[in-house]
């Protein structure tokens, strides 16, 4: 599945590149400038009574946060892009993405409301009694938000090309440098709200390029998402392989990497964060449920950007001869490239390519965000210098920022996989390191810190080797193959979860059981956060635990 | 001259190197003082992410009890050492845009002057962080006495 892209030459790409085009490009000023002007309409001047409630955030407002949150340049792009290439075996993409929203729904999503943190190293620290659980976890988060955002970067550099005619490089500096302005600027603007708005404009201008494309060739009017068999089935007689999921890969292959995907989804920490923001369990729960609905909304129109590009592709492109030996710089631009094929006007392709980079740059934003927590509040302020003032953590926050963004940029450059892949291995890590220990530390009271330790270590040498083992390290010595080839057939970069995920959870039980069971005070709070009380408006598990409380049954 | 004295702190040595200079005149001119403390919005955005400005917007500040530590640690501290030359605190914690909050609750409470530390920083530090002491400087009409520290 891994293979590094060559660098990149203009020429080559189906994508009409290399022409400054002013209409899409003033899209992007226009939706960027919308951010945030709507984030200053509603930013935090001022909260003077700050024991009064004030206006709750509702579950469906959370919901498009969470989506906005989520639809990144690989929901965006990457999904339609790997479909397009290795037909049903890229809905592992798809599948792994939304069914990791049910058991957030089912196990995390409450009880992470109740322990009622700020970030998940701190979750990590606090429920582990134990500095160096929150510095592994804070490491943890940087290392995610990193690979995650070059993915990004990727999505950025492509879309550069074709709205404002400049190489990929130039695009991925470029737009990587606005997007440190954007955080800087967006400073105290990027709310809830703001993003509930900022996934509405994204999802409007992501699908009317599917409907306009199926309206144009005829192919379908209402809901694309379920007219497109046909289309699927004539892109299947053009390529089989659309259809064979396991011809060029393995079924293994497919279960390691949607259950990576599964597991990842739920160990991410800036899809943690958002249900601290709801008043109680009840708005979490449903925040997750309209979360993945408005997350479906995408998913159902990647698959049919799929099959509609690979189509034109195959007429346009190759006049006949298939769409399976696209490009990877035109696959990942494959959105763009389906409304550019269909003869779209261009204000409405510059809309699409435009709700690319704003949904690759809201998210790098908030990833930006994750890693400057974890460096000023987890790393800084609680490991290093207790008594740091807010302006010290501003310094630290705003630094890890513009390093994160620098760093992401020079291996964006020439990204060592497809953006799907990319953002595959974050999930692969967030799934191996942390899944585990959110699962049992929120579930199992006598998970001890030395189990948590020893499990988050394993999982970070799994992970992370699985990455160096297949991508890293031939992508930096030149070599095509992988170090240890058999390696990388069971436990691949993108999915080390499922041989990770179980590992770690045995070396988290064992250690555990044989290790001094934790502080009291520690098991009640975890009995808090599954209390079958429901909660009171704004009480944490750790207010009630400190009330000395009945510690409820489980 | 003097009824009220504002010392808006946010816990750090400079800030309480102001505070003697706040006491002392508070005695002379026997008023009281306010402590303030300001979340700021930005710095909570960078070091703790986003959605905990919402929450603090939302009020669930009671749910956040390190924050609410840091803030009454800040003011504690200058209300101890002014307590201790009898002079009445009121302690108070806001969140926002620190020199802003600090001029509006200046006006709400009809102080008369406001003391308040400054790091003296120059050059990339103090483009990076900028200065409290010098934007309260320019966005209030209230007397504001300055107390650069010098190490």
């Amino acid at each position: 599945m891994i293979e590094a892209i060559d660098p990149i030459v203009l020429q080559e790409t189906a994508l009409d590149v290399g022409e400054f085009k002013l209409i899409p490009a003033l899209t992007v000023v226009a939706m960027l400038v919308l951010f945030l002007g709507v984030g200053y309409f509603f930013r935090v001047a001022a909260v003077d009574e700050l024991w009064v409630a004030g206006r709750s955030i509702g579950s469906i407002e959370n919901g498009m946060a969470i989506g906005a949150n989520w639809m990144s340049a690989a929901s965006y792009l990457g999904v339609a892009s790997l479909i397009a290439l290795s037909g049903y075996f890229g809905l592992a993409y798809v599948v792994g993405w939304t069914t990791g929203y049910f058991i957030l729904l089912i196990f995390l999503a409450a009880q992470f409301r109740r322990f009622g943190k700020y970030t998940a190293p701190d979750f990590v620290g606090d429920r582990f009694y134990s500095d160096w659980a929150r510095g592994i976890a804070a490491f943890t988060t940087l290392a995610i938000a990193f690979t995650y955002a070059i993915g990004q970067a990727s999505g950025m550099g492509l879309m550069a090309q074709y709205i404002f005619g400049i190489s990929y490089e130039v695009g991925v500096i470029g737009l990587m440098a606005v997007t440190i302005a954007y955080v800087a600027l967006s400073g105290m603007l990027g709310t809830t709200k703001n993003m509930a708005i900022q996934y509405t404009i994204l999802i409007i201008a992501f699908t009317l390029g599917l409907y306009a494309v199926g309206w144009t060739q005829g192919w379908s009017t209402a809901l694309p998402y379920l007219e497109a068999g046909p289309q699927v089935a004539e892109a299947a007689s053009i390529e089989a392989q659309f259809v064979e999921p396991f011809a060029n890969a393995s079924y293994y292959a497919w279960i390691a990497l949607a259950f990576s995907l599964i597991v990842g989804t739920c160990g991410l920490p800036h899809v943690l964060v958002r249900f601290y923001t709801v008043d109680n369990e009840r708005t979490a729960r449903w925040s997750t449920v309209w979360g993945l609905f408005f997350i479906c909304l995408l998913y159902w129109g990647t698959a049919t950007y799929a099959a509609f590009g690979g189509l034109l592709y195959d007429s346009e492109v190759t006049g006949g001869d298939g769409f399976a030996q696209m490009l990877g710089i035109e696959a990942d631009a494959l959105v763009v490239l389906t409304a550019q094929l269909a003869d779209l006007p261009t204000w409405l392709v510059g809309l699409v390519a435009a709700g690319a980079v704003a949904a690759a740059l809201a998210t790098t934003a908030g990833l930006f965000i994750t890693a400057s927590s974890a460096a000023a509040h987890d790393i800084y302020t609680n490991l290093y210098k207790e008594n740091a003032t807010q302006r010290e953590q501003m310094i630290v926050g705003r630094s890890t920022i513009v390093g994160v963004g620098v760093l992401v940029a020079l291996i964006g450059l020439n990204p060592p996989a497809l953006i799907g892949e990319l953002v595959a291995m974050s999930f692969a890590i967030a799934g191996t390191v942390f899944f585990p220990v959110f699962f049992l530390g929120l579930w199992w009271e006598n998970t001890t810190r030395e189990g948590a330790l020893a499990g988050m270590l394993i999982g970070i040498a799994i992970s992370f080797g699985a990455i160096l083992n297949d991508t890293a390290i031939p992508m930096y010595t030149g070599v095509e193959e992988a170090v240890i080839p058999g390696l990388a057939t069971w436990v691949p970069g993108t999915s080390s979860a499922l041989v990770g995920v179980p590992v770690v959870f045995g070396v988290i039980i064992v250690v555990s059981l044989i290790t001094d069971e934790p502080p009291q005070h520690v098991k009640r709070l975890v009995r808090q956060c599954h209390s079958p009380e429901p909660m009171s408006k704004m009480e944490s598990a750790e207010d009630a635990a400190a009330d000395g409380g009945t510690p409820a049954d489980d | 001259m003097y009824d009220t004295i504002l010392v808006p702190t946010d816990g750090s040595d400079t800030a309480e190197y102001a505070v003697e200079h706040a006491v002392d005149l508070a005695e002379k001119y026997d008023a009281d003082i306010h402590a303030l403390y300001v979340l700021d919005t930005s710095a909570i955005d960078v070091s703790l992410g986003t959605e905990q400005v919402d929450r603090i917007q939302q009020g669930q500040f009671e749910d956040m009890p390190e924050l609410q530590q840091r803030a009454n640690d800040a003011t504690g501290a200058v209300a101890s050492r002014a307590e201790t030359h009898d002079i009445d605190v009121t302690e108070a914690v806001v969140a926002g845009q620190p020199h802003k909050q600090i001029n509006s609750y200046a006006t709400d409470n009809d102080v008369d002057l406001i003391v308040m530390g400054s790091a003296g920083r120059s050059g990339v530090r103090r483009a990076l962080l900028g200065s409290v002491a010098e934007r309260t400087l320019r966005s209030t009409q209230i007397p504001v006495l300055v107390v650069d520290r010098q190490d």
